[in-house]
């Protein structure tokens, strides 16, 4: 199952939306995406898996490596529209506290 | 007693082959949460709207991850994952065999989910949400995951199949 993902920038916020599968074979391919936010310094970062479908514990680490990484830069980071597997998983590693889902 | 019927699958133990490890899995999944139901998948999406199917196939996935990453190194060339997949009212067991490096589980423990960690979360998720997980280290390899169906659940799905 592939992965899409989209950013779209609005004043100081910029929206992710990733859909499909976040797994130990399409996590490298945020990457990119996550180092431009970092570089850039953005502001707020929300992330919206309303079309998440599945994810694993590598995609677990590239949403956690994220949110460390923005806010190492003073940046923040709000997980939106989790649901289903993925926000079990979320659950059971107690990331939907941290995530403020 | 007969013997439980089992489903045996060979793939190359890449990370390119787990879809459709995990795709095979999902299938005997439904075979224990949902008998005689047939379910369709929207689109690419594994069919994972039951509980039980979507936490066996995180368990199952992360340790697939584990053997096509550590086990074989993530080499394309390397050995082969075998399945056995054996159904049973409420219960499903899938035995993974490879000949990969072993390693020693005892050594794996529980992460500090409070220091937000960025590994180390495979087996914790695997452990979590399966009844057992059972680690035999080779050759070949054996990991064996049991979990079994809540017993509210059975009885709905044995009157379903007896209506």
């Amino acid at each position: 199952m592939p992965i899409q993902f989209q950013r779209t920038d609005q004043g100081d916020e910029s929206m992710l939306r990733i859909a499909g599968s976040l797994d130990v074979l399409t996590a490298p391919e945020l990457m990119p995406t996550i180092d431009a936010l970092v570089e850039e310094r953005r502001p707020r970062v929300v992330c919206d898996l309303s079309g998440l479908d599945i994810i694993d514990s590598s995609g677990v680490a590239a949403l956690v490596a994220l949110y460390k990484r923005v806010r190492a830069v003073g940046g923040q980071v709000v997980v939106v529209g989790a649901r289903d597997q993925p926000l079990a998983i979320f659950k059971l590693l107690r990331m939907d506290k941290v995530f403020s889902i | 007693m007969a013997a439980r019927p089992t489903i045996r699958l060979i793939v190359p133990g890449t990370l390119a082959h787990r879809a459709v490890a995990v795709r095979v899995v999902a299938e005997a999944c439904r075979l224990v949460s949902a008998p005689g139901i047939e379910r369709t998948a929207d689109g690419a999406a594994y069919d994972l709207r039951h509980p039980f199917d979507a936490e066996f196939v995180s368990a199952f996935a992360e340790i697939y991850n584990n053997i096509a990453i550590h086990a074989y190194g993530r080499r394309t060339d390397g050995g082969e994952i075998e399945l056995a997949i054996a159904v049973e009212p409420g219960a499903l067991t899938v035995e993974i065999r490879d000949r990969g490096a072993p390693f020693d589980i005892g050594v794996v423990s529980s992460p500090d989910l409070d220091s937000l960690p960025e590994g180390g979360m495979g087996i914790h998720i695997a452990r979590a949400l399966l009844d057992e997980v059972v680690y035999e280290p080779g050759p070949p390899n054996l990991w064996r995951l049991v979990k079994r169906i809540a017993p509210s659940a059975v009885t709905t799905a044995t009157a379903d199949a007896s209506a």
